[in-house]
């Protein structure tokens, strides 16, 4: 589709890019102070973001799914995702409204900068092109590693923010060669051409242009996976989750995860555009599934074993966002439209989950300075509500009904229990043994909090704050979809299909 | 002499790009570890511009390269804030005092 | 006055979810003094709702009664489907009825968090009954995970010394259990998905199925569930978890856990491991049958070496259920019979024994079995019951656990001789450690710091009572028990009888 009639698909991120620049050009012509700087701006970028929700429900459907010459692919899966980035971008604008570890000055700069990453989220998870994939990656890494480093009470937060650059420098920079691998071989910069060439090309018949392709897939898995947080390139997670501010953790850990699974599932189809119906055949010259289903059998138990040994909640809770990575990458392996389906439904879990427990880390660390989970003894019976909200939090991430993360759980397994084979049901299996070892951690905090007795006058737990509101909000939820889990339903069946 | 080839330029690429991962593996400096970051960037640009020009694609491959270039950049003055940021902090930018995050 | 058409046709509904909402106003109620009405209320007038209804079950029925069906996830075919046969309205009356006696034992016993405890055990059984009446498999599942919830906290907040890491142990081993399950049901709705070419999750649904499941197959699954199942009942070698769990818990969750949440492994393998599976119980069969028998002897020979009468109880427990695993895969009608009588009269007198031990342990801080003696003469009453307590567990002819016992022992006769002998030599050590531990509690010479001990209050005796009464009567005249479940087990049996 060309350009000028491309426009209104991309509204969304109009109205983000919109906002972004407003924010960053008051902040400088303006300078204002007081009130307006604490409210006004937080509410500016929440304006922002829902305005580009609202053109995101309100997008016109099209039968050309490529716009601005296949820069950009929509689909119902992308439009889900893009709604995910925009809600995940919101709650952390909640997050941050009085948080102690952004500094009072550069609020607006920080609010800019989130509006940023919505953006690059969106453009990222709908990108159907190597170009705009790196463009994409880029705006969400650079945003990122800003907004890591962005905590300037000690040394914690940039170092973190050193890191994840480093790390995320290295990825994307072998990322980008294997693109230009994949532009060598078969001449294409656009997934769907790649897609044809790849399929008619003779390269894929001779040993050395199989190899040549397997490393340049392999490269391209490596940018990817350090998105998603996938072992083996997740070492900077934990650091960056810990020193990052807590208000941007949460979003960290969901945000651009999901915009990486959805590159990443586009890949997939974008490549081999018959992996929806036979994932087995489309792929039987290159191991791409067998290359994708062993990355998620050693992400979800890294994950899951290292966060054992974890007595921060926050690098806990990072390890287990690993973990859930793992989880999720069964949904790619399994294909066909329950796959993906099943990630959009476990991305809908995950965002109302994980950014609940973040928010309860953050309201416990505003009262008691710490993410120890020694702070967190005794928490049951100092703030109740809290406690409850993150029981349920930690429940539904160990997947245990009657919670939203049991469903969540539940479609990924039945994705790819439904693919059949043996190889399809032993990951299941993997998958939720690795759930059985997930709750020994999980029970740890639950234990800390409700059977454990606080040492000493601990500090009171404060719930006149805004982590605390969304804690308990998102408790709800987490809760009634996993009673009732039509709308995940409708979500699985909605996002089913990739173009 | 030999005539130039798509070859030569592969060759220059792919040893950029592995000093580029030598160079990320093994320096403790954070300034150094950025440069090994731009290698590998650069070698992938070299990579897109040969194929551009020897594979035909000319435009698609040559905006890729710009686009590598400017973000390049990009990437590496955000580095070298962060770095500024430490270095402010702790007087060094040795990755192995860097250690309050166990890593 | 019918007790379901009075709730309008939604009896089990109103059975299963009044007990959570009344925990939920316990929880939020002001004092603990209205927190125990709640209490009472919420787990008593489902009793008396349960008590009422019984002359409406119709023995004679093969099917399901008071079934309800709403759909609950159309487009996985997933429905709220619940009702209840012979099988499982024992189960669900020996719910109701140790539920609100151990609520009532608890009343004023309990000082930690006493709102929170009645709601516990309140949500406790929402999810036990839940388990015993789920018709559609998810619902299932979510109630039998639902009950690890509450039971952790139980033993984990209101249990002994090493009450985390039991609760922890407990949770862990029957969550690793449920995990195969979970496949296992994933893996079935796929082959009903193939078979029929629509999703769906109800019980019967996939009775209907099973013939067009590869026998190899079968097992596979039958395994996945059977490991469950064994995990919970608990079978040897899974059995592990219980000695821990049992001892650490408080008395009433004691109580529970053995009344009530070991026989869903049981209650488990007659609803689906069978119906479901035919053909992989009857290739496990052997299996299972030697898993029995080992709980069986291993149970009896751990309990005659426990010091501490808690243990002993909780090893017995293994012993007990040894019978019924054996009574299921005999495959005999007299085998199954006997095992689901057997299952009530396991609740019955093992529960009243956790009781007995938690009341002697109230007065006296002890537990070990040579703590005691002469008991008999400072606590005439207390031994009364807890005698006829104890020869109700070894099996004595005219007391409920003979005719289970007798039951499971006829049928594995039926189906081996080799195996009644075996079992029968579980009987005879059942024998020898519950009357030495009578011997050395009750008689000889009466432990000097033990004077001055009082008897059981009104209140306990009123706990004991019907639990009495209902061992009597059961082991006096059985045959109304035995034909409430003759139907369901026959319609059980028809997969996998010889």
């Amino acid at each position: 589709m060309p350009t000028l009639e491309s426009l209104p698909h991309v509204l969304p991120e109009v109205a983000l890019a919109v906002t972004a620049a407003a924010l960053f050009v008051l902040e400088a012509l303006w300078q204002p102070r007081g009130r307006a700087r604490r409210v006004g701006f937080p509410l500016l970028a929440l304006g922002g973001l829902l305005a580009a929700l609202l053109f995101l429900v309100a997008s016109p459907s099209s039968a050309e799914p490529r716009f601005f010459g296949g820069l950009l692919t929509q689909d119902p899966f992308s439009t889900f995702v893009r709604g995910v980035a925009i809600v995940a971008t919101a709650l952390a604008v909640g997050l941050a409204l009085g948080s102690p570890s952004l500094p009072s000055n550069r609020r607006v700069e920080y609010h800019g900068l989130l509006v940023l990453l919505a953006l690059g989220m969106c453009l990222l998870s709908s990108a159907g092109h190597l170009l705009m994939i790196y463009v994409a990656i880029e705006i969400v890494s650079l945003t990122s590693y800003l907004l890591a480093g962005f905590d300037d009470r000690g040394g914690r937060s940039a170092e973190a923010g050193l890191k994840y650059v480093l790390f995320g420098g290295v990825a994307s920079g072998v990322m980008l060669f294997g693109f230009s691998l994949l532009f060598g071989l078969f001449g294409d910069l656009s997934l769907s051409g790649l897609g044809q060439a790849l399929a008619h090309s003779t390269t894929l018949s001779t040993g050395a242009g199989r190899w040549a392709t397997l490393l340049a897939l392999v490269f391209v898995l490596a940018g990817l996976g350090f998105k998603i947080a996938a072992v083996p390139f997740h070492m900077w997670c934990p650091d960056v989750y810990e020193g990052a501010p807590t208000p941007f953790t949460a979003l960290l850990s969901v945000g651009p995860k999901a915009a990486g699974f959805a590159v990443l599932l586009r890949f997939g189809t974008g490549l081999w555009p018959e992996l929806a119906t036979d994932a087995a055949a489309a792929t039987s010259a290159l191991p791409w599934l067998l290359l994708l289903g062993v990355m998620s059998t050693v992400t979800m138990t890294v994950g899951n074993l290292a966060a054992i040994w974890q007595d921060n909640l926050k690098r806990l809770l990072a390890y287990s966002s690993i973990a859930h990575a793992g989880y999720m990458l069964m949904g790619v392996v399994a294909g066909g439209r329950e796959g993906p389906g099943a990630v959009a439904v476990y991305l809908a879990v995950y965002l109302i989950m994980n950014i609940g427990a973040f928010a309860v880390v953050s309201a416990v660390d505003r009262s008691a300075h710490s993410e120890d989970i020694g702070v967190y003894h005794g928490l049951g019976r100092r703030a109740p509500l809290l406690a409850l909200a993150m029981a349920v939090f930690l429940l539904s991430l160990t997947g245990l009904p009657p919670t939203a993360g049991f469903v969540g759980k539940l479609y990924l397994f039945a994705s790819l229990i439904h693919h059949g084979g043996f190889w399809y049901v032993l990951l299941a299996v993997v998958g939720v043994l690795n759930s059985v070892v997930s709750l020994y951690f999980y029970a740890r905090v639950l234990r800390a909090m409700f059977l454990e007795s606080a040492a000493g006058e601990p500090a009171p737990v404060s719930l006149a704050n805004s982590a605390a509101a969304l804690a308990v909000v998102l408790a709800v939820p987490t809760l009634a979809l996993g009673i009732f889990w039509q709308p995940l339903a409708a979500i699985a069946n909605f996002s089913g299909s990739l173009f | 002499m030999a005539q130039v080839g798509l070859q030569h330029f592969l060759v220059v690429a792919a040893l950029l790009f592995a000093l580029g991962i030598v160079c990320v593996v093994t320096r403790r400096n954070a300034v150094a570890v950025l440069i090994g970051i731009e290698l590998l960037l650069n070698a992938a640009g070299i990579n897109v511009v040969a194929f551009a020009r020897y594979g035909g694609n000319l435009l698609a491959g040559s905006a890729f390269a710009l686009f590598i270039i400017a973000l390049a950049a990009a990437e590496a003055v955000v580095g070298l804030a962060l770095i500024f940021a430490i270095h402010r902090r702790l007087r060094s930018v040795d990755l192995e005092q860097t250690e309050t995050l166990k890593g | 006055m019918d007790a379901v058409v009075l709730t309008g046709g939604r009896l089990l509904t109103l059975l299963v979810f009044m007990p959570s909402v009344a925990g939920a106003l316990c929880a939020l109620s002001r004092s603990s003094r209205a927190a125990a009405v709640w209490a009472l209320l919420g787990s008593g007038v489902p009793l008396i709702l349960g008590a009422a209804a019984v002359c409406g079950f119709d023995a004679s029925a093969a099917g399901f009664q008071w079934v309800e069906r709403v759909d609950w996830i159309p487009s996985l075919g997933i429905s709220y489907h619940m009702g209840v046969d012979g099988v499982s309205w024992p189960l669900v009356l020996l719910t109701l009825l140790l539920t609100f006696l151990s609520l009532v034992y608890s009343i004023g016993r309990i000082q930690n968090a006493t709102r929170l405890y009645y709601a516990s055990f309140l949500w406790l059984e929402t999810g036990l009954m839940g388990v015993f009446c789920a018709l559609d498999m998810i619902l299932f599942f979510v109630f039998w995970e639902w009950v690890l919830i509450p039971m952790y906290f139980i033993i984990g907040y209101w249990g002994g010394a090493r009450r985390i890491y039991a609760a922890l142990k407990f949770f862990l081993y029957t969550m690793l259990g449920s995990a195969f399950m979970l496949v296992a049901l994933l893996v079935t709705a796929h082959l009903y998905h193939q078979a029929t070419g629509a999703w769906s999750f109800d019980w019967a649904d996939w009775v209907a199925i099973r013939d067009t499941i590869d026998p190899n197959l079968q097992l596979w699954l039958f395994s996945a569930f059977a490991f469950s199942f064994a995990i919970k009942v608990p079978a040897w070698p899974f059995h592990t978890w219980l000695p821990d769990a049992h001892t650490e818990a408080p008395t009433a969750g004691s109580v529970i856990l053995a009344g009530v949440l070991l026989k869903m492994g049981a209650y488990g393998f007659l609803r689906f491991g069978l119906p479901l599976f035919p053909e992989g119980a009857v290739q496990a069969a052997p299996v299972m049958v030697g898993l029995g028998l080992a709980g069986i002897l291993l149970g009896a020979a751990a309990s005659y070496v426990q010091t501490d009468l808690k243990k002993l109880v909780a090893y017995s427990s293994v012993s007990h259920m040894g019978f019924v695993v054996l009574g299921i895969f005999s495959f005999t009608l007299e085998g199954a019979a006997g095992a689901t009588i057997q299952m009530v009269n396991h609740g019955l007198s093992t529960g009243a024994l956790f009781l007995m031990v938690g009341i002697i342990y109230e007065r006296t801080h002890k537990r070990g079995v040579t703590d005691f003696g002469g008991l008999a003469k400072t606590m005439p009453l207390y031994a009364t019951v807890s005698v006829i307590l104890v020869l109700s567990s070894v099996g004595l002819p005219g007391l409920n656990g003979f005719v289970g016992e007798f039951l499971v022992i006829a049928g594995a006769m039926k189906a081996r001789p080799l195996y009644a002998f075996v079992s029968a030599l579980g009987v005879i050590l059942a024998a020898v450690y519950l009357l030495s531990m009578v011997r050395k509690v009750f008689w000889g010479e009466a432990n000097a710091n033990l004077h001055g001990l009082s008897d059981l209050t009104w209140r306990e005796t009123a706990v004991f009572l019907p639990l009495l009464l209902f061992i009597v009567v059961i082991g006096v005249y059985p045959a109304p028990f035995l034909e409430v479940s003759e139907g369901a087990l026959k319609a059980i049996l028809e997969g996998v009888a010889p």
